[in-house]
């Protein structure tokens, strides 16, 4: 038996927990761990039940983090469905409050554009919450997004990271064929 | 068979590569290891999952002629400032663990952790292109 701890934001065990506890239970039965929640210290504590799955127990770490990173459960849930799925955090706390508050502005753009446009076209999903900016999506679509995002914090105009998320997106496209064509040779 | 003989499973998982080394229990013995170049031909190719379930099916064969049991797992990743969270490599060789029969003990994380670490690249002024 295993037992592992993270630390996620107050405001966020709402979330974790949901109404009745529902969100709670579904992690818990899904991932067949034991999930106890500090709710006044943001402490949670997760234990592996006997004879469950350890790939999941390991999983649903993941899985709290995210939620604490702002992500619905819907999305998070993503997480311990699909095996090859993996959650990156980008920290801008380092930033003072008034830059923290531009940066965000433009990772979001106006009504959630610039995020919907990197969420299209690199098959991510992105929560921009507090001092972090969460990415779920698989390896290679991380990287792209992750790279776009850097650009964004550091200053680049909008438009540069449009052409560049469209031209890695074009790359995979021409990738993914080639592949397909040599495994049928 | 009487014992059950259970073995540890390092597995280092980076965008760029796949390490398993299977040591016995004390750690300090190699009992059998595989890398993503052992298998992939592309250089891209060695941090895949794809990969990393091939090198760890391999390996269950090579564990099975020893008769070992069961495995627990320790997964790092790259340590640093760098992105902090698994892998894809990592999930992948325990599912193929798991799959080829083999018994999966404790899972345990053990990336290295820096109490406050390197200063990030790009000084003061940040990355001026």
């Amino acid at each position: 038996m295993v037992t592992q701890y993270v630390k996620i934001p107050l405001d966020r065990i709402g979330v974790l927990i949901g109404h009745n506890g529902i969100v709670k239970e579904g992690i818990e039965k899904k991932s067949e761990t034991r999930i106890e929640v500090d709710s006044k210290e943001g402490e949670v504590c997760i234990e592996s039940i006997e004879g469950g799955d350890p790939v999941k127990a390991l999983r649903v770490v993941d899985v709290i983090k995210a939620i604490g990173r702002g992500f619905s459960p819907e999305k998070a849930f993503a997480l311990l469905e699909d095996d090859f799925l993996l959650i990156d955090v980008i920290s801008i706390a380092h930033l003072t409050p008034k830059m923290l508050k531009r940066v965000k502005g433009r990772v979001i753009g106006r009504n959630g554009r610039t995020r919907r446009v990197i969420e299209n076209l690199a098959d991510v999903k992105i929560s921009v919450y507090g001092k972090t900016i969460g990415i779920i999506g698989y390896s290679h679509q991380i990287r792209t997004a992750h790279e776009a995002i850097e650009m964004l914090i550091n200053g680049a105009p909008h438009s540069a990271v449009y052409s560049l998320l469209e031209r890695k997106r074009r790359e995979e496209e021409r990738n993914f064929f080639a592949d397909e064509s040599r495994e049928r040779e | 068979m009487a014992v059950e003989k259970w073995v540890i499973a390092h597995i280092f998982s980076s965008f760029n590569n796949t390490i398993i080394t299977i040591t016995d229990m004390t750690g300090a013995e190699t009992i059998a290891r595989a890398s993503g170049g052992m298998i992939a031909k592309a250089d891209r190719d060695e941090s895949s999952p794809y990969t990393a379930m091939q090198m760890a099916t391999q390996l269950a064969d090579k564990l099975k002629e020893r008769e070992i049991w069961g495995i627990h797992v320790k997964v790092k990743a790259s340590p640093g400032r760098k992105a902090r969270t698994t892998a894809p490599g990592a999930q992948a060789a325990i599912r193929a663990f798991a799959r080829a029969g083999l018994r999966i003990g404790k899972i345990e994380d053990v990336t290295p952790v820096p109490h406050d670490g390197t200063k990030r690249p790009g000084g003061k002024r940040g990355r001026r292109v």
